[in-house]
């Protein structure tokens, strides 16, 4: 058990304690796929940074940085935002092969 | 100034714990894209993961071995040099490790006022549940040796006195992925106990539970359906780490739900025989070594009052799967920090039972339609068996257990 540290101090552990699996051959590959990914993830943050100012000026005609960052979403904004990010995720990840959803009954 | 300090607390109003969560706009996002990211690998490349399996690595092996794979087992080994198989696992492993990773900034800045609500809770208790912690219980070395679904810390670890938070940051919080914009219908984790409380209602109309015990109920929020759907019914939840039980109190009291919260270990606890007649958990025994899991269901047993229902909603056996789905599901064990999973999915769950003391006949093993995505018109045409439940994880939830005789 870590030491008990004062509340306002915690800092919590980033990195999982297990063996870290490497799917390619190279382990390079699979450093470059936590690269890529984490690089995708931001681009669906500034995606939704940029629909907040939109959405923004299209309500009140202003934006202020403050109300931008404790923006949180209601529940339509939310659902737009879940199928957008999703449109986005299958639009990068494309694969070479074609997938087989329409004719796989599970 | 004892009475000074009673007209304080009665006057204090308990806060929602979960409201000093307070992502910035841009942690709030990257929960949802991690989400999203990983309900794509686990929900839609999955089945472009079985299309190459079917096109090229079982026709390979058939051809080099004369026959089809014959379990989940021969499937990983042979489609583990699968290109496709290889961004598969990548995109599903960043994803899952990359989901606490968007939480904790906000966790780390709320702490102090949760910690704060979570001793108030415990002070207060406005519901009138309890909350009993044991800082000697040992805590398993299952548990201290890896991080489970790779969270950091587990479930147990405490950074700061009274700590609640690998108890928040593993527990129900603020989610972006709830409510309304759910990324999948009918994926809906905290659907687990208002399911099985509505199956068991159904399919046991004499049944009236005095007590309800959940074992390893982190935050119990799959045991709060229990005393909503049988009134009267006390409800006790018990598990090994301490973050989750002061989270769960807190989040108890403030929904004016009386739960019982203690710090114990499902294999020994301190209760007497009988004294529940409804023991439950969910997402439990695949997380725990063979040995532990037969100790928990005997104990589980003993606890039992006669006429008393055990109810283990768990992961789908080896035998109940065909083999690519086992390969699916036990990608867990190898992947995602979870040594015991395939052990546990080897075993029969109608055995471990009988092997607990129940009687084979009183067993059952079923899948329960998920109350919060299931077209409830169908319901009856379920229980007479002429309407499948979803599979389990998309809409139905796979669950074991027996009544005592």
């Amino acid at each position: 058990m870590p030491t008990l540290k004062d509340p306002s101090s915690v800092k919590l552990p980033r990195v999982t304690k297990g063996k870290r699996p490497y799917f390619f051959a190279d382990e390079s590959i699979d450093q470059v796929m936590t690269f890529f990914l984490e690089l995708m993830t931001e681009v669906m943050v500034l995606r939704d940074r940029q629909d907040t100012i939109e959405r923004m000026l299209d309500e009140k005609g202003t934006i202020n940085r403050e109300d931008i960052k404790t923006y949180i979403p209601d529940g339509d904004v939310e659902a737009e935002r879940t199928a957008e990010h999703a449109a986005f995720v299958g639009r990068v990840l494309r694969i070479h092969t074609p997938g087989g959803r329409e004719d796989d009954e599970d | 100034m004892t009475q000074t300090a009673l007209a304080n607390d009665a006057t204090e109003t308990l806060p929602d714990i979960d409201s000093f969560l307070k992502p910035s706009h841009d942690e709030y996002s990257r929960q949802r894209a991690v989400a999203v990211l990983h309900s794509h690998a686990v929900l839609n490349l999955r089945f472009d993961v079985r299309k190459t399996y079917e096109r090229n690595v079982k026709p390979q092996f058939e051809a080099a071995n004369g026959r089809a794979p014959k379990d989940g087992h021969e499937i990983a080994k042979a489609i583990k040099d699968d290109h496709f198989f290889k961004f598969y696992s990548a995109i599903r492993y960043n994803a899952q490790e990359m989901g606490p990773m968007t939480r904790q900034a906000s966790v780390e800045r709320a702490l102090p006022q949760m910690i704060e609500v979570a001793r108030q809770a415990a002070r207060l208790r406005p519901a009138g549940g309890s909350l009993q912690l044991d800082p000697d219980l040992e805590i398993p070395r299952y548990i201290t040796q890896v991080d489970t679904h790779l969270a950091p810390g587990n479930y147990h670890s405490e950074f700061a006195e009274d700590d609640v938070s690998q108890g928040v940051l593993l527990g129900r919080g603020l989610s972006s992925n709830s409510g309304k914009s759910r990324i999948h219908r009918t994926r809906n984790f905290s659907g687990v106990g208002d399911s099985i409380a509505y199956w068991l209602k159904q399919t046991y109309p004499d049944f009236r539970p005095r007590r309800v015990l959940d074992m390893a109920t982190q935050g119990g929020a799959n045991l709060l359906g229990y005393p909503k759907a049988f009134s009267g019914c006390e409800a006790y939840g018990i598990d090994v780490a301490a973050p989750g039980l002061r989270y769960g109190h807190a989040k108890a009291e403030f929904e004016g739900v009386p739960v019982h919260f203690s710090q114990q270990n499902a294999e020994k606890t301190n209760f007497e025989d009988g004294y529940f007649d409804l023991i439950v958990s969910s997402f439990f025994l695949h997380e725990v070594p063979l040995e532990a899991t037969k100790r928990i269901l005997a104990e589980a047993y003993r606890l039992l009052a006669p006429g008393g229902v055990l109810a283990f909603m768990e992961l789908p056996p080896h035998k109940s799967c065909d083999p690519f789905l086992n390969f699916t599901f036990d990608w867990d064990t190898r992947y995602n920090n979870e040594p015991f999973y395939a052990k546990y999915r080897s075993q029969d769950p109608t055995e471990l039972v009988v092997g607990a003391g129940f009687a084979r006949d009183a067993a059952f093993e079923v899948t329960v339609p998920d109350v919060t995505s299931f077209d409830m018109d169908k319901y009856p045409a379920f229980l007479r068996g002429e309407v499948e439940a979803p599979p389990h994880g998309r809409g139905g939830w796979y669950v074991f257990g027996a009544r005592k005789a």
